[in-house]
């Protein structure tokens, strides 16, 4: 869980992130996105198996909010989805190096089970 | 019922500042899955029911730590507030028993008048003592605070024995209102001063 810290601390003191947060950040490094469309993106990327429900989705994002990962965007219709005014949410720079420093982490560990053959061959 | 006025009441299950913050967008999204679910489907309340049980317990859970939070740090002022108030008690305490020891020596003095003034002046410096080490929050600081509270009680018992015309109220006042203040302020309790959350 991602919670307030001290300002000026590694990215990777954020780390490791819960699963839904980091699809968060992930569908926010596209650029600014409201609720839906980040839920939306997350179910995309990964293909149905992550779907976010508005409270998971709300409580993850006042939680980035709080810890400055993320910041308010302003808020504007979504010309594809009606005239109702919705709330824009963006990466700020850290929460952009706390992304990237949990990639990084998952991509070592990816890594680490491919050379243990544990991904990428087939089962006999 | 709609489903949307069941997913309000729905959302009653969430703090209510965070209701307030992100109620309306949290429709806006659930009206968004209306749009394009079917509402009419076991499948679809499950996931709703699912997402409000697994989110609003551990956000009603934040908001009880946040505001358990905000009482220990008023409970943490009023305490500041009430050692100033101990060292003020206890140098008026000090400034008193001198006094008393000058006054009494210009004149025969008696052993209850010695023992009196003794454990007053003794029972003062604790309680200075005390207040300054709660305000300076040392670690050596810690035993005059441990000591404060039991000499204010040896000092309550012996004005009882020593002067019996002194009412209750007095004695309360002159003696038990610094024991509490002190037990109060010795409570042990997490600090939260300097920290983050």
């Amino acid at each position: 869980m991602v919670t307030k810290r001290r300002a000026g601390r590694p990215p990777e003191a954020y780390l490791p992130l819960p699963p839904a947060t980091f699809h968060i950040l992930v569908a926010l490094a596209d650029g600014e996105l409201h609720g839906y469309a980040i839920m939306k993106g997350v179910a995309a990327r990964s293909e149905g198996t992550v779907r976010l429900g508005p409270g998971t989705l709300y409580g993850s994002l006042k939680r980035l909010l709080e810890a400055r990962l993320v910041e308010e965007g302003g808020e504007r219709a979504d010309p594809e989805r009606g005239d109702e005014r919705r709330r824009y949410y963006r990466l700020t720079p850290l929460g952009l190096s706390v992304v990237r420093a949990e990639a990084r982490r998952l991509d070592a560990m990816v890594r680490a089970a491919r050379r243990k053959k544990l991904i990428g061959v087939r089962p006999a | 019922m709609s489903a949307e006025r069941i997913y309000r009441l729905l959302l009653r299950a969430y703090p209510p500042d965070f209701r307030a913050e992100y109620g309306r967008e949290m429709v806006l999204v659930f009206r968004d899955q209306c749009r394009e679910s079917d509402v009419r489907t076991v499948g679809f309340w499950a996931r709703v029911l699912c997402d409000v049980a697994r989110s609003a317990p551990a956000l009603r859970a934040e908001a009880w730590r946040a505001r358990m939070s905000d009482s220990t740090r008023t409970l943490e002022v009023i305490m500041k507030l009430a050692a100033v108030l101990t060292v003020l008690v206890g140098l008026f305490g000090v400034l008193n028993a001198v006094v008393e020891w000058v006054a009494g020596s210009k004149g025969a003095i008696d052993g209850r008048y010695v023992i009196a003034v003794v454990l007053g002046g003794f029972a003062s410096v604790l309680l200075l003592g005390a207040g300054v080490a709660i305000l300076l929050e040392t670690r050596w600081g810690r035993q005059p605070a441990r000591l404060a509270p039991f000499a204010s009680l040896v000092s309550m018992a012996a004005a009882g024995l020593l002067f019996p015309w002194m009412s209750i109220f007095s004695q309360l006042v002159g003696f038990g209102l610094p024991v509490a203040l002190l037990i109060a302020l010795y409570w042990p309790r997490k600090p939260s001063w300097g920290s983050t959350p």
